[in-house]
């Protein structure tokens, strides 16, 4: 989750940055402020992709609950993959994973990660897509060491993560390393959280949308929230002593932080600017 | 130390010695360098908006190379407030050019962000006495009291070196300059800003030709920005401009009123294993510079210098590593904005060897033919009058030599952004910070093998009749 932390805070950086070219003596650098925009996008674009394959997609469910039957047919391509996974699922979390809805959902999650490697250029891509179980198995062992640290996961999560990343995926030419990872450790709070996430995102949205009006004020205003946000969000992924507040404190801070990001485009706030 | 420093000069390490022979402190931080086309002179501009011109003494036989003295220091630019926009243009001198008239004057354009203006630098060592149109007191005469005619007779006098502006270029960029370029037919120069390149005639102040535009319908779309312009030194429908996004085009005046379309776009396919998040700002060009035949363009990215090839565009003819060490420290750059630094680079008179500078007030050469490079450093501490220059290296582990200093060590504060070579000899100028240090090759072009003095005189700096006064 490292480079999780680091696009959340080269974001934060970048968007210090075009806030500060503007009282800058000589007026605004079209060239840096370009650059940095650069930089301010592919942070952002690492840090959505795991923000949908992680959080928050328990309110996303039903709007994606189609998304299940496609899963379910190919489930049924992959059924001993499930064993890999428990396998190498269990050597990472003392419980053995008992339940069937978890034996989907990591067929699923591999399924959809591989789907994706073909899209994406990633570092953890391997070449053979079509062997299901080489890959499968690969993917397994892959993603294992950065993600799979904890034991729940919500059956909806790994479907619409990988689905939604991939579009952006396709539509960028160049893509910063994007390990496709299944990245459970922030559902379990989510599930906990998700009676206060939709309320969250009203606050921040109806905020937002005040201040549409004024370029100028929703730069200022979304610079300053952001930046209050990752303060108060770092100081709670800096001490990794339980993984429950962490997650709630890093989610707190992702739910505003993403509805910010969804409407914050980088590069239209520089160039108003400029 | 006489053996030594002979030693050194055969050691096959470094191809060169060089040793120090100037160093002047404006009060301003140095913003450009540029010989004019003999070398005699030497311009600076600083981010005061001032402009000092060096000239190199004849070589006399107690020096066995000249030196370069304050020839000349005026006010180019003031910073000025652009009330539409409410913002305030620098004063500070992006680019400044030598144009290539061969007269007892000499002229040079100097720019601003937003203002360029063809200075005239001429001496006068002469003076006409002997009016007889005004009396002693220098009150007019009753000219019916005049009843002789007086031819005035020319005196000599000291020598005064004159600035004048003779023409100002203005009101024609929207965006910042960051280059101008003296065509080779000595009539035209192009001016290019972050988006449109512009081409004016030497002698029209009020119109100008637009020959290259980036700007987008919408600019929200933007995507690049234009980087540095040049001419090619030879053909005079031919330029060369680069860009943030690491290509450089070359543009055809020919082909079309409006070079939009590149005749021919050098490129290099990125590297996938040194993919992050700053891979676009590492890639963006600062610099680029035809060689001296015409035949090679240099350009200069974050961490490289690249030769290419005018006939082969999709990857160089040869890459230099400047500092790779910093490939992993790019994080900590970007937040000190030191990943921002345009660093300028320079060919020497022959083409042979390339000059580029980088952190810790180091620079580095290479060598092209014998792929040698060397790391050298100007700073107080090391550049005593006439000391050779001993080679650096920096060390990514644990130090080799005592001398090795550790990339961890390096102050990225001193950074020497402005190199300048000497069009015909191996002297070069470069620039850290607020000091101009002009270091010479011991071996000179016509071949003397001078024995160079090592003992550290007082600079002669301080012992100039003139000493420069800012």
């Amino acid at each position: 989750m490292e480079y999780k932390v680091e696009a959340h805070r080269i974001m934060s950086i970048s968007l210090g940055k075009i806030y500060n070219s503007r009282v800058q003596r000589g007026g605004i650098k079209l060239h840096k402020n370009l650059l940095v925009s650069l930089v301010l996008r592919s942070a952002r674009q690492v840090y959505l992709s795991d923000y949908y394959s992680g959080a928050c997609l328990n309110a996303q469910s039903e709007r994606e609950g189609n998304e299940w039957d496609i899963t379910d047919s190919e489930r049924e391509k992959f059924p001993p993959s499930a064993t890999e996974c428990d396998r190498v699922e269990s050597t990472e979390e003392p419980q053995p994973n008992e339940q069937p809805e978890k034996e989907r959902e990591y067929r699923e999650n591999d399924d959809e990660v591989k789907s994706d490697q073909v899209d994406c250029t990633s570092t953890l891509q391997e070449q053979n897509q079509n062997s299901s179980l080489d890959s499968v198995a690969k993917v397994s062992s892959e993603t294992p060491p950065e993600s799979i640290t904890e034991p729940k996961e919500s059956p909806s999560d790994s479907a619409v993560a990988e689905r939604d990343s991939t579009p952006e995926a396709n539509g960028e030419s160049h893509q910063p390393p994007k390990p496709y990872v299944c990245s459970n450790r922030k559902r379990s709070a989510e599930e906990s959280e998700s009676g206060d996430s939709p309320q969250k995102r009203t606050k921040v949205a109806s905020s937002n949308a005040k201040e549409d009006e004024e370029a100028e004020e929703m730069d200022t205003s979304n610079v300053s929230n952001l930046i209050t946000i990752f303060g108060s969000s770092f100081s709670g992924l800096l001490s990794k002593e339980s993984a429950k507040p962490e997650a709630e404190a890093e989610d707190s801070g992702q739910i505003c932080c993403d509805q910010m990001l969804k409407n914050l485009n980088p590069w239209s706030t520089a160039i108003v600017a400029f | 130390s006489e053996h030594a420093c002979a030693g050194f000069y055969q050691n096959k390490k470094t191809f060169f010695s060089f040793f120090f022979i100037l160093v002047c402190d404006p009060a301003d931080v140095i913003s450009t360098v540029e010989f004019n086309q003999t070398g005699e002179f030497l311009a600076t501009g600083d981010k005061g908006g001032r402009v000092v011109i060096f000239q190199r003494e004849p070589q006399s036989h107690r020096h066995f190379i000249g030196e370069y003295n304050v020839y000349s220091t005026f006010q180019s630019h003031e910073p000025e407030f652009d009330y539409l926009k409410s913002l305030e243009i620098e004063e500070r001198i992006n680019k400044i050019r030598w144009l290539p008239l061969h007269n007892p004057a000499h002229f040079l354009l100097a720019t601003n962000d937003k203002t360029i203006k063809l200075w005239k630098v001429s001496e006068r060592d002469k003076r006409a006495e002997g009016y007889n149109l005004r009396d002693e007191e220098g009150r007019l005469k009753d000219l019916s009291t005049v009843t002789t005619l007086q031819v005035p007779v020319l005196r000599p006098m000291d020598l005064l070196v004159e600035a004048s502006p003779r023409r100002v270029f203005a009101n024609a960029h929207a965006y910042h300059i960051n280059s101008i370029s003296v065509n080779s037919d000595c009539e035209t120069y192009l001016s290019a800003d972050d988006l449109r390149i512009n081409l004016w005639n030497l002698n029209i102040t009020d119109r100008s030709f637009n020959i290259v535009d980036l700007k987008p319908e919408n600019m929200e779309d933007l995507s690049e920005v234009i980087t540095v312009a040049e001419f090619h030194p030879h053909h005079c429908h031919l330029l060369a401009f680069s860009s943030s996004t690491g290509t450089t085009r070359l543009c055809d005046m020919r082909a079309s009123a409006l070079c939009d379309q590149h005749a021919k776009l050098f490129e290099e396919a990125a590297d996938p294993s040194h993919r992050s998040f700053f891979s676009e700002i590492v890639s963006s060009v600062s610099d680029v510079k035809f060689s001296h035949s015409g035949r090679y363009l240099l350009t200069r990215d974050y961490l490289t210098v690249k030769v290419w090839d005018l006939n082969m565009e999709n990857k160089p003819v040869e890459t230099y590593q400047v500092h790779d060490y910093l490939r992993t420290k790019l994080c900590s750059l970007y937040e000190s904005d030191c990943i921002f630094d345009k660093f300028e680079c320079a060919w020497n008179g022959t083409d042979s060897v390339i000059m580029t500078g980088a952190y810790n007030n180091y620079f580095r050469m290479f060598d092209r033919a014998s792929l040698r490079d060397v790391t050298l450093e100007a700073s107080r501490e090391v550049c005593k009058r006439r000391a050779v220059l001993q080679p650096r290296r920096v060390c990514v582990g644990k130090k080799q030599k005592e001398t090795d200093v550790s990339v961890d060590s390096l102050d990225f504060r001193k950074k020497i952004l402005h190199t300048a070579w000497h069009p015909k000899e191996n002297i070069i100028a470069i620039a850290a910070s607020n000091n101009l240090y002009i270091f010479q090759d011991r071996l000179t072009p016509n071949g003397h093998h001078n024995t160079p003095e090592i003992q550290s005189a007082p600079p002669k700096w301080q012992t100039q009749p003139n000493p420069p006064t800012y």
